[in-house]
């Protein structure tokens, strides 16, 4: 059992001062969603994942929040509350008015 | 002209007409929605509202007369877009539209300080596993969460995430629009996302438990 832990702890250093940091990590998770990364940072990423699952979590939330964001667009309208309010709406009307009133 | 006026009596032609007029039409239909999409954008109820108003005005100049279809709304979204866009390459000019107080680094306290394992995750502190989130996107009350989420980012690296995320404009677009450098723009990106992740494991996904 011993054993196991040792070799356990020794793999996770080795894969930790081969990889980048998890700050690193956080950052290049984010630029994958601007422009492909090469194959050799995809292939790091993936390695440390092996041994940080937070880091794992963080990559898959931030594509999660991509996507995600994509319908963010279509929710405005079940905003709650904050349309216009009244007096903004009669000025708006009033402007429009005495716009329309010029072109004729 | 053609029948709709013909339907608008003469009579209409005094002010205290019963019927509505085009711009009250259009302002009762439409006005909240654009509002409310300028709003999130631009965060300052006056600016917001006067986008909005162009944005009519720029219909009434086209001659455009209200016709109450979907195809009208989309029409004015991609007039109001554009004026919303002015505003931001206007301050982009006036201030640096990159936030510096935003870079302090908030999240370093969740990342070891030194040793061996320094600048990585404090494993308490680091990313939670979120249960189901797919589900989560018909919920109004995340939505809610997200626009509350979003709405706490600095004023500039909301504008900058709107623009990428929610209207999915491309990196390049974007760098050109407000003059800042692509370098500069991963960087609020990343905070920006950081952030929002982070606020929503709190309010949203860290309180499924609670919610239920």
């Amino acid at each position: 059992m011993k054993i196991i832990a040792s070799i356990k702890e020794r793999w996770e250093v080795w894969v930790w001062q081969h990889t980048r940091h998890c700050t690193e990590i956080l950052r290049l998770a984010s630029q994958s969603l601007e422009q492909p990364l090469s194959f050799r940072t995809r292939l790091k990423m993936r390695l440390h994942f092996l041994i940080c699952v937070w880091c794992e979590r963080y990559d898959k939330q931030l594509k999660f929040l991509h996507r995600a964001c994509s319908h963010a667009s279509h929710q405005d309208e079940t905003l709650p509350g904050r349309g216009l309010s009244a007096e903004a709406r009669q000025r708006i009307v009033e402007r429009l008015k005495t716009a329309d009133n010029k072109n004729l | 002209m053609d029948k709709d006026s013909s339907l608008t009596r003469p009579a209409d032609s005094s002010p205290a007409s019963p019927g509505l007029s085009d711009p009250e039409r259009w302002v009762d239909l439409h006005g909240d929605y654009l509002f409310k999409y300028a709003l999130i954008r631009l965060r300052d109820p006056a600016k917001a509202e006067d986008a909005v108003q162009e944005t009519f005005l720029a219909a009434l100049k086209g001659g455009k007369s209200f016709q109450g279809k979907s195809a009208e709304k989309s029409w004015l979204v991609g007039v109001l877009k554009n004026k919303i866009y002015d505003y931001y390459r206007k301050s982009s000019r006036e201030t640096s539209f990159t936030d510096l107080e935003f870079y302090s680094d908030e999240e370093s306290e969740r990342f070891v300080p030194d040793g061996l394992f320094k600048d990585g995750w404090i494993h308490e502190l680091g990313p939670l596993e979120w249960s189901s989130p797919g589900a989560s996107l018909d919920s109004e009350v995340f939505w809610k969460t997200f626009h509350d989420c979003s709405n706490k980012l600095p004023k500039n690296v909301a504008a900058v995430f709107n623009l990428r995320e929610v209207d999915g404009i491309e990196s390049k677009e974007i760098c050109s629009l407000l003059s800042i450098s692509e370098n500069n723009l991963w960087v609020m990106l990343h905070r920006a996302r950081m952030a929002l992740r982070r606020c929503l494991e709190t309010n949203w996904f860290g309180k499924d438990k609670e919610a239920e």
